[in-house]
């Protein structure tokens, strides 16, 4: 009988053209603002590297003063200091660490059509590829001997390596940038994780921005770069580099790789010892424990996903449920000049769960409809929201998950609408309308 | 085929309580062709009505075709409706957006038959009413006359045992009305019972039996000829 019902909708939806194409778009309106709105928080709010979030771990220390401090405080950033950052690289703790902070450099190409050009990039250690999965076009990363070392190597950005040398493979070509002279020994494949989660913290944002370069941690301390991105001081830092690095601002991002989810348990004790022994040392001034974030522990702590952003979403929602309303007004309109119909299939046979079928299918076959132009608007939308910002058009696209939910929302919210006019139309007195035809 | 015993319908409101039927007694078999004829608010559609499960009676006892109906739930007796009664009405009531096979098609559909079982049923029955080559027509492109027919062919497609008719012809013309009134005598010659309200004093002399229903009660039967061409030869005649 769904066969039969399907196609009874389907001519339903012929009869009362204006009536039909009314419901249909205030449908289409209300799941469109809601899924459009809700495209975005999934793709933010998504899983970057699912098969090993929970084995990704940032250690947040709180290196804080006293002055002002009430127990209980959140710490006054969530990046590490470069002391600490030295001390766990050094740990060995975890299958594999790395410590990141952003620098900015000019870079002086070899061909001569294109001028100095400034670039955003990433000081990190070689684990950073293996731990965050960076795919390789050419090349690989350095090796534990360039990060000890602080060698001058680099590895690009496809987009940075394709404006330097073409679609030629640059491995073992030289950049210069930064005053010197940088040897490329790998290139990534266009590389965007959404979101940027190995670094929240910068100030190119959680969306839409791509690292144009990677050099060794090492090669940058000792290059004396600074900190691309921000830095937060408690105190005055000193005059210097090393005073700056030897100081207690925090700059750094770093993560640990635990070898199973269960490793994680270890690195919380170590860490609670680390922590006590710095105390013991006088350099951390506050009694709190550190804290061990994973991946989407991470995403949550720092708020990637807004506040605002959910109150958008709480908001479409509830302009979902307004045009619910308005739906359902329309289908008690639509269903009760159906009321003889269903007098003649009652007496036909039909029983009132039949006629229940029958009319809930044919609310379904609207929200279908309804899904289809809701989908159309949703990409609208979503168009006209990534036209605000090269982050917003990161994020602001339809996958098969939100296309598939686009379909389910609207018939289910057509379905739900349906249900006091449907029940309504169960009603009807056969008899009655049988005689009164 | 058909059997009321004492039988009451009682109809309430927060003011006032009708009785449309009291004490109502009726008995009608197999193959038999039954007028019911009563002045206006007598009870004659309320008969019909809960003789077609349309609506449930108050008390007393209803046994259609060996099955007691008393306290049936809504789907034992929609099951039942669908299996062994027919109906025809006043106003055709055929649901104007189907086809004439579509139409037609509407009880099979709830009786679970298979498409090409269906299909055969209403060849059948449409060809037996006439209309066999207007399958795909709307009822808006036929005549009165025709989408009586083609209610009558939705009424015999499931092969009812028995067919109520509420003033089948009371909206056609003489002509029309005969047309129908013969297919129904022929139906009924082919061994379907026939259970027909009617106002037309003609039309219940041609049955083989007048039930005359005043006040809510059977005031009269009047058994006619056995068969219905001795009624027919009797036309002209008016029942008592």
């Amino acid at each position: 009988m769904f066969q039969y019902y399907f196609m009874l909708g389907l001519r339903s939806l012929r009869r009362n053209p204006a009536l039909t194409a009314l419901m249909v778009l205030t449908l289409a309106i209300g799941v469109a603002a809601s899924v459009s709105t809700l495209t975005i928080l999934h793709v933010m709010s998504g899983n970057p590297i699912p098969h090993k979030s929970d084995r990704l771990l940032v250690p947040l220390i709180d290196v804080g003063p006293l002055l002002d401090y009430t127990p209980g405080d959140a710490p006054e950033d969530v990046q590490m200091t470069y002391t600490d950052a030295r001390n766990l690289l050094k740990s060995g703790q975890g299958e594999r660490r790395t410590a990141i902070y952003g620098i900015a450099a000019a870079v002086e190409p070899a061909r001569k059509d294109i001028g100095v050009f400034s670039a955003q990039g990433l000081a990190a250690t070689a684990d950073f590829f293996a731990m965050f999965e960076a795919p390789f076009l050419h090349g690989q990363a350095w090796g534990e001997a360039e990060d000890a070392s602080g060698a001058q190597v680099v590895v690009l950005g496809r987009a940075m390596a394709e404006k330097l040398f073409g679609q030629t493979n640059p491995v073992g070509q030289r950049v210069t940038m930064m005053g010197g002279s940088y040897q490329v020994v790998g290139v990534l494949e266009k590389w965007i994780p959404i979101p940027r989660y190995y670094r929240l913290i910068s100030g190119l944002g959680s969306f839409g921005t791509e690292d144009e370069y990677m050099i060794p941690f090492q090669a940058a301390i000792n290059g004396k770069n600074q900190n691309n991105g921000n830095t937060n001081c408690t105190a005055n830092s000193g005059a210097g580099y090393q005073a700056f690095i030897d100081s207690e601002c925090t700059w750094i991002q770093f993560w640990f790789e635990a070898k199973s989810s269960a490793e994680r348990a270890t690195l919380q004790t170590y860490m609670d010892g680390y922590v006590a022994e710095q105390r013991k040392l006088g350099r951390l001034k506050r009694n709190v424990a550190p804290k061990l974030f994973d991946v989407m522990e991470w995403m949550e702590y720092n708020k990637v996903i807004g506040n605002d952003s959910k109150l958008s979403a709480w908001l479409a929602f509830a302009f979902l449920l307004l045009c619910l309303v308005n739906a359902i007004g329309l289908l008690l309109a639509k269903f009760s000049v159906r009321a003889a119909e269903v007098g003649i299939r009652r007496a036909l046979g039909a029983s009132q769960r039949e006629i229940f079928r029958q009319f809930l299918i044919e609310t379904a076959v609207v929200g279908l409809a309804g899904g289809v132009l809701g989908l159309l608007l949703t990409f609208g939308a979503l168009a006209l929201i990534a036209m605000q910002s090269k982050q917003m058009a990161i994020v602001a696209h339809m996958d098969w998950v939100m296309l598939t939910f686009t379909f389910i929302l609207s018939v289910a919210a057509a379905m739900l609408a349906g249900l006091l006019p449907t029940w309504r139309a169960c009603q009807v007195t056969p008899a009655m309308q049988l005689k009164s035809q | 085929m058909l059997r009321m015993t004492n039988l009451s319908k009682v109809y309430r409101t927060h003011m006032i309580e009708t009785h449309a039927l009291r004490g109502f007694e009726i008995h009608v078999n197999k193959g038999e062709f039954v007028t019911v004829t009563g002045p206006s608010g007598s009870g004659k559609t309320s008969f019909l009505n809960i003789a077609g499960l349309l609506e449930e009676f108050t008390e007393g006892e209803y046994i259609l075709d060996g099955v007691n109906v008393k306290g049936m739930d809504d789907n034992a007796r929609s099951r039942l409706r669908n299996e062994k009664l027919g109906f025809i009405f006043q106003g055709f009531n055929l649901i104007p957006d189907l086809s004439l096979f579509d139409n037609v098609d509407v009880p099979l559909r709830y009786r679970g038959f298979n498409a090409a079982e269906r299909k055969e049923r209403i060849e059948d029955a449409l060809a037996k009413v006439g209309l066999a080559s207007r399958m795909k027509h709307y009822p808006a492109e036929l005549s009165g006359g025709q989408q009586q027919r083609v209610a009558i062919a939705r009424a015999l497609a499931g092969s009812p045992k028995l067919l109520l008719a509420d003033e089948p012809t009371g909206n056609l013309d003489t002509q029309m009305a005969r047309g129908v009134m013969e297919l129904l005598e022929e139906i009924n010659a082919q061994g379907t019972t026939i259970l027909m309200v009617t106002h037309d004093p003609e039309l219940a002399v041609r049955s083989q039996r007048n039930v005359h229903i005043i006040d809510g009660q059977v005031s009269d039967l009047v058994r006619k000829s056995p068969t219905l061409f001795d009624a027919k030869a009797a036309a002209g005649t008016h029942a008592g």
